[in-house]
């Protein structure tokens, strides 16, 4: 049950600074900028300057590091992994030397830069959920993917599809933790056990969870029915996403600084 | 004492941006024996506190007994401690899973590692107790049902455990007002004829204050009052009204004429009662 209210993924924290009044598709952009210039650096000096971007806008962003931070803790273990596995297995000059092991240089490098790019990688795109509501983040998805609409890019469906995804993921939660507790308090045991039995022991949860998430579907169904809901054709928005100077001077400026970071350095 | 609370607090999402305190400072006593009903506003913390009862949240700080045993000292078998206390979920329908009924009433049963005969015994009893007939019921889905039925099947798969206090969070919620009968009047039957604890937690003032012995109120995390039924309505009539609960409707009319100068007892909780009382204060008895 710990785990289930641990997971802190994409919650969004709300907040009044410039990072969360940045219009989304803005915010989307220059998450891409980062994430693309990410695999462009090919010196520490870059990474320097890109790092030093992410944790500035973390500060002004006024969502506590922790909590951005906190976004690592998963990945954690790939970035370590990773980071020994390139340290030993990369050939070149040594410089240590245990037994049959082997660090070189080389390695020491390329497994620093990788564990820096992964870093910076998971910082950005959790700043981008923790300072963005749901709600505007498909709403950006949606106006974005409209560009790919010629091609036949079903952009309301899928920003659709993300919405109530996005939107039921903590009461599934939330319906999880209840029907453990329930089915606990039943004499049910999740704690012990070989695999095979503990797998076995998810049935109380699963075929519960599964009934109910079917029957709230019908009634979501039918609601949206009752609401003349009829895709995505000739619908107008509430909230009208519009760009704002800030926005224009946010998205040159993060150009301008992967742009530098990507190849000047 | 079955149960021994001492100032336990309880908070939400420790250490996360939305933390709120949930209970604050409860100290709580429970007899072998009682029948206990737990009221307040909705959101006042019914929920989060029973969950302490058999140690599926732990408190933040405080300490909890049952039977003189610490739940949250370290080694504690917590699965013993659910088989003593049963707790029966808010819609404990949507808990159901197996393919019959049997199956479903069995599944507690089965947990404890009971040999076939005595699962059986123990389904027939459960199923007794809350009035389905064996026979019409064992084979049939617990998904084909009634809602009624469902809460009913659900309420046999924890007595089959054969628990010695009994949990209820809000048992007649969502029903209809026999089926609420039916499984208040149950829940009577369980407690008289067997001896069992219960606990019966409600917003519902009207049939829980004519069902229980003891009343506990709850307010924004905290009991504001503790004692019978009569008692309570008799004392604090209107510092429940000030917590968003009413009072019964027969009660609320006994305050009502008393305020006019009619000196009548206002602890009564049924209309016979109140009748009664009415007629006892009254100068001229009517003729029947
Ligand atoms: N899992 C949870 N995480 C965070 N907050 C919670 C959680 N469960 C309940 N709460 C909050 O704790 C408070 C008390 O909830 P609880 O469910 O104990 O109330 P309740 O008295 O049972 O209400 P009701 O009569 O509506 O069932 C509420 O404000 C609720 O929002
Ligand atoms: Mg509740």
């Amino acid at each position: 049950m710990r785990i289930l209210r641990n997971i802190s993924f994409g919650q969004y924290i709300p907040r009044d600074s410039l990072i969360h009044n940045l219009d989304p598709r803005i915010k989307i952009l220059s998450c891409l900028a980062i994430i693309v210039s990410l695999f462009l650096i090919t010196k520490y000096s870059g990474y320097l300057i890109l790092g030093s971007f992410v944790l500035f806008s973390i500060i002004i962003s006024k969502v506590h590091p922790k909590f951005v931070f906190r976004g690592l803790r998963p990945i954690l273990f790939i970035i370590i992994f990773t980071l020994i596995i390139h340290i030993f297995m990369t050939e070149g000059k040594v410089i240590y030397q245990l037994g049959f092991l082997k660090i070189t240089q080389e390695g020491l490098v390329k497994g620093l830069l990788i564990s820096f790019r992964l870093f910076i990688l998971i910082l950005a795109t959790s700043l981008l959920t923790l300072a963005t509501s749901p709600i505007s983040l498909t709403d950006g998805i949606e106006r974005l993917l409209a560009i790919f609409k010629f091609i036949g890019v079903p952009a309301h469906e899928i920003a659709m599809m993300m919405t109530i995804a996005l939107r039921f993921i903590p009461t599934l939660l939330e319906e999880t933790e209840k029907i453990m507790k329930a089915q606990i308090s039943r004499g049910a045991d999740f704690e012990s056990g070989n695999i095979f039995n503990r797998a076995k022991n998810l049935i109380p949860i699963l075929i519960p969870l599964f009934v109910n998430a079917f029957r709230r579907a019908d009634e979501l169904a039918i609601a949206m029915e009752a609401k003349c809901y009829r895709g995505g054709e000739g619908r107008t928005h509430y909230r009208e996403l519009k760009i704002k100077k800030a926005d224009i001077l946010t998205f040159a400026f993060t150009i301008i600084v992967t742009v530098m970071a990507s190849i000047m350095f | 004492m079955f149960i021994h609370i001492e100032n336990i607090c309880f908070t939400y999402s420790l250490g996360m941006p939305f933390e709120t305190e949930v209970l604050k400072d409860i100290n709580l006593e429970i007899d072998k024996g009682e029948f206990i009903g737990l009221i307040g506003h909705t959101g006042c913390g019914k929920t989060t506190l029973i969950q302490h009862f058999n140690g599926l949240l732990n408190p933040t700080s405080g300490k909890i007994y049952v039977e003189g045993v610490d739940l949250n000292k370290k080694g504690v078998n917590l699965k013993l401690i659910r088989q003593k206390i049963g707790l029966v979920f808010q819609y404990p329908e949507n808990q159901l899973f197996e393919e019959t009924i049997y199956q479903e009433v069995a599944f507690g049963p089965k947990k404890l590692g009971l040999s076939e005969e005595k699962i059986e015994k123990r389904v027939r009893e459960a199923l007794k107790m809350v009035d389905l007939d064996y026979n019409l019921y064992v084979e049939r889905s617990p998904f084909s049902l009634s809602g009624g039925e469902m809460r009913r099947v659900a309420l046999a798969s924890i007595l089959s455990i054969r628990p010695k206090m009994l949990i209820l969070d809000e048992p007649t919620a969502n029903l209809d007002p026999q089926g609420r009968d039916n499984i208040l009047s149950e829940i009577k039957k369980i407690h008289y004829n067997f001896g069992m604890t219960v606990i019966l937690v409600s917003h519902n003032m009207e049939k829980v204050a004519e069902t229980v012995k003891r009343l506990l109120v709850m307010h924004r995390g905290e009991i504001i009052m503790d004692g019978t039924p009569q008692e309570i309505f008799e004392k604090h009539a209107n510092d429940l009204m000030k917590v968003g609960l009413g009072l019964p409707q027969v009660t609320e009319c006994m305050h009502k004429l008393k305020a006019k100068g009619k000196e009548v007892y206002t602890g009564v909780l049924t209309v016979d009662d109140a009748e009664k009382e009415v007629l006892k204060k009254m100068k001229k008895p009517l003729k029947r």
